[in-house]
């Protein structure tokens, strides 16, 4: 067993593209479900809208890339009204109803032979993201390490020991408010330097290829604004009306606000998150294929959500992250424990009888983990417990 | 905590008696019976012409027909002449762009070749290993349906498919009136029935009728035991609905993975019955175990709606599903009712798994596409109302086979042609999914539903 290779690789996967389309995603699911209580079970139609947005635009109504966001951003606004109108006014679940069933509804008409013209058929769109990696710094090809030791001149060395300074500070501060420390600042630097190390310790054992590299910074990048904007929109006064609306609507309308305008914006930002993530997806994999925006990618996300903890920013961040180590972990682990004829025990007790069996093993496992999380933590890692009183009224 | 080690050992039991049964049969355990022998094959790349006379409606194969591979710049690769399954496997050297040239001298008097006796291969499509190339002598003899023999056809497709949704739906419709549980998980129930029913028949060889009653019985335990692993416990801690809700979901994912895991991705058909040729009486064409499939199946919705009306459990559960507190003062045992509404649920699920896996093959996520037509047809027929599951169930069925018909007097307006021509097959789920949400926009509470229900 290669204990050195299922480390980089659950660390790759800790930091990689994956994990940050998850991010947005999560964090606009966060918005919807977390914050404002509305169930979106077709976050995967949303991520859809944004990919094919980009496609379209530059395949069908050859714009240049960059107005393929707008595109995207247009068909997810619009999605989120044909959704939102009829139900927002009901009971939670028939929002979850028509969400999954609209999401359904989306892969079926961009997979379909009559309209291969626009969308592609099964096959999807590729050739839009050409434009994108244009811009990309890095040799494509290239296989590059991000850690600050692994550069190879001074100035890149120093200029990524600043920034993950900075980040670690800022996680450190992030701690320390938290913790609600009494003496602030040498709590945060205690808490930063442990931060650094770390990060130190984890960005000098991965490595990504040019290609990767380009939209994983770019996707990082984002996760930071967004993450800053969902922090700084709950704590503005629009945010607490909208947690106002999870806990009791009746009380928030007795207060003369608007409970259906306020859970329509909420939607549509959350809506525009699940745009960005599935615009990153698509640039990662250079192409849009249908059958990657299934409903079984929003449960993934919902998942990591909830694992994180619901209603937290650090949350929608950090769950996907360790939601995804721990796919690869597993799947490393198990690749690694099977024998020649791919059989895999554990303790002599046969587990697979053929690895290649070992996707959907995990995947069953994060059934499992959603259904102990739901009813032994709801609250996930970061979580507050009286958040999360969620009922269906 | 209050997550009794009863309930979790009853989940534990559940789990390991579905499990164990997965565990003891091989994944790939269907023989490839029906396959065709492939006679000969390529070390490298390959194209197989075949050739088949089509004059009188069925396909005839055509042998010594010579049958010529040339390269890009027109020199002759190989050629061959066709067997008498009418095929020819020509073998080339790497996958480029070629032409393929039927010798139409060696075609028999009286049969003329159907389109061009040259075709070009383009090398950049070229990505399987073997390459087919299909010839026609004679004109094609297409059955083209009059209006009406289609519209019939789709009515007795749909009503088949609207017994399936109906018979599916019931038990999602009174888990949730019942216990307020909006169960994603249902359309893995269905599943269970398929797939237990393919196991028991295919791999274990019981005989078909058997294996349909035990699995039934089985989907229904099944049921019993989720509800009382599971759901049970979790309505007694006062987990709130929607939690309930995602943790159906995590069930669900678990569901179908195990179910790829132990029965493999591909479709199944269970083997007995299979080939049957269809009856006719003027327009309507059904084949016998269709025609049985769909007596039995609405004589079972005929008496789940006769128990529902009729006898005192009816009763209890519609009291139930009314309103459980206000049962529960009348003397009602609810818990009971709901094992009961879990057992019947379930095992009506696994019966339309069975019906829907003899008439469209058995796959892992063959309940999970239905879960969608489900969801419209008891949101038309009103959440929690079994008879609104049933009359919904049935009307949308119905809708996504008549749909794909049209109407071809409709005027020729844009944005509506769906309406004219008839929705194509491949989107035939679409306006019901677009009905589930119309009906929210119009009538929440749907046909049977009752309003303070809705928000």
């Amino acid at each position: 067993m290669d204990w050195g290779l299922i480390l980089d690789l659950t660390l790759k996967a800790f930091l990689g593209l994956d994990a940050v389309y998850y991010i947005v995603a999560a964090l606009g699911m966060n918005v919807q479900f977390g914050y404002a209580g509305l169930l979106n079970f077709g976050q995967a139609a949303f991520m859809a809208a944004g990919a094919y947005g980009l496609g379209m635009a530059v395949n069908y109504f050859e714009y240049s890339w960059w107005l393929g966001l707008v595109v995207g951003g247009v068909y997810a606004a619009v999605l989120a009204l044909i959704v939102g109108v009829p139900t927002l006014r009901l009971r939670a679940d028939y929002l979850a109803i028509v969400t999954i069933a609209m999401a359904e509804m989306i892969r079926l008409i961009v997979r379909s032979v009559t309209h291969k013209d626009k969308f592609g058929g099964t096959d999807g769109l590729k050739g839009f993201a050409d434009g994108f990696q244009d811009l990309n710094p890095f040799a494509q090809g290239k296989v590059y390490g991000i850690g600050p030791f692994q550069a190879s001149n001074t100035a890149v060395t120093v200029l990524l020991l600043v920034i993950y300074g900075l980040i670690s500070l800022g996680i450190g501060y992030a701690i320390a408010r938290k913790r609600k420390a009494a003496k602030l600042v040498p709590t945060t630097l205690i808490a930063g330097a442990i931060t650094y190390g770390i990060t130190l310790l984890i960005t000098s054992r991965v490595k990504y290829l040019g290609s990767e590299l380009w939209v994983l910074i770019v996707g990082w990048v984002l996760v930071g604004i967004f993450s800053v904007f969902v922090y700084m929109l709950m704590r503005s006064p629009w945010g607490r009306v909208i947690k106002g609306i999870r806990e009791d609507e009746d009380a928030v309308r007795s207060l003369g606000k608007n409970v259906f305008g306020y859970k329509m914006s909420a939607l549509i930002i959350g809506a525009v998150l699940g745009m960005f993530s599935g615009v990153l997806f698509a640039l990662k994999n250079s192409n849009v294929q249908p059958d990657n925006y299934s409903r079984a990618v929003t449960f993934y996300i919902m998942t990591a959500l909830v694992l994180g903890g619901l209603a937290t920013v650090t949350g929608s961040i950090v769950g996907p992250m360790l939601f995804w180590a721990l796919l690869a972990f597993t799947d490393v682990f198990l690749s690694e424990l099977s024998d020649a004829q791919g059989r895999v025990e554990i303790f002599g007790i046969e587990l697979l009888k053929d690895s290649s069996a070992r996707g959907q093993f995990r995947l069953g496992m994060v059934g499992i983990g959603l259904i102990l999380l739901m009813v032994f933590r709801p609250q996930g890692i970061f979580g507050n417990r009286k958040e999360m009183a969620l009922d269906g009224r | 905590m209050t997550f009794r080690i009863r309930h979790l050992a009853a989940l534990v039991l559940a789990l390991i008696a579905t499990f164990g049964m997965f565990l003891a049969s091989p994944a790939s355990a269907d023989a490839p019976a029906n396959r065709a022998p492939r006679a000969a094959t390529c070390d490298g790349p390959g194209i197989r012409a075949q050739v088949n006379d089509q004059a009188n409606g069925e396909k005839k194969p055509i042998e010594g027909v010579k049958i010529t591979v040339n390269d890009a710049s027109g020199a002759e690769v190989v050629t061959g002449n066709t067997d008498a399954t009418g095929r020819v496997l020509l073998c080339v050297p790497e996958k480029a762009t070629y032409t393929v040239t039927l010798d139409e001298s060696t075609l028999k008097d009286g049969q003329a070749l159907d389109g061009e006796a040259t075709v070009t291969i383009d090398g950049a499509k070229f990505t399987t290993n073997t390459r087919t190339i299909n010839f026609f002598t004679g004109a094609a003899v297409r059955e083209t349906d009059g209006y009406w023999t289609l519209l019939v056809k789709a009515i007795v497709n749909g009503f088949r498919l609207g017994i399936v949704i109906a018979i599916c739906s019931v038990g999602l419709s009174l888990i949730f009136g019942t216990t307020g549980l909006t169960n994603f998980a249902h359309g893995e129930l269905v599943t269970f029935g398929g797939i237990v029913a393919h196991l028991l028949s295919v791999s274990w060889g019981i005989n078909f009728i058997l294996a349909a009653v035990i699995t039934v019985f089985l989907g229904g335990m099944f049921g019993v035991g989720l509800d009382a692993g599971l759901w049970s416990p979790l309505r007694k801690r006062g987990v709130g609905l929607v939690s309930q809700m995602v943790v159906s979901v995590g069930l669900g994912i678990f569901l179908i993975n195990l179910y790829l895991m132990r029965f493999g991705g591909s479709t199944k058909r269970f083997q007995a019955y299979n080939q049957q040729t269809a009856m006719k009486w003027g327009p309507i064409e059904i084949t016998a175990r269709d025609l049985t499939t769909t007596i039995i199946s609405l004589a079972v919705l005929i008496g789940v709606a006769l128990l529902l009306q009729k006898s005192r459990l009816g009763k209890a559960t519609r009291a139930v599903s009314d309103n459980v507190d206000l049962a529960s003062s009348t003397g009602i045992d609810s818990a009971k009712i709901i094992r009961i509404v879990w057992f019947l649920g379930a095992a009506l699920a696994a019966l339309g798994g069975i019906v829907r896996g003899l008439d469209e093959g058995v796959r892992a996520d063959m309940g999970g596409s239905l879960l969608f037509l489900m969801f419209a047809g008891i949101t038309l027929g009103g959440l929690g109302s079994a008879y609104g599951a049933l009359v919904g169930g049935f009307v949308i069925g119905m809708f996504v086979e008549v749909s794909t018909i049209g109407i071809p007097w409709f005027p020729d307006l844009p944005f509506l042609g769906w309406i004219k021509n008839g929705v194509p097959t491949e989107l035939k789920n679409v306006p019901a999914l677009a009905a589930l949400i119309l009906i929210l926009m119009i009538r929440p509470q749907g046909i049977l539903g009752r309003k303070e229900r809705v928000g």
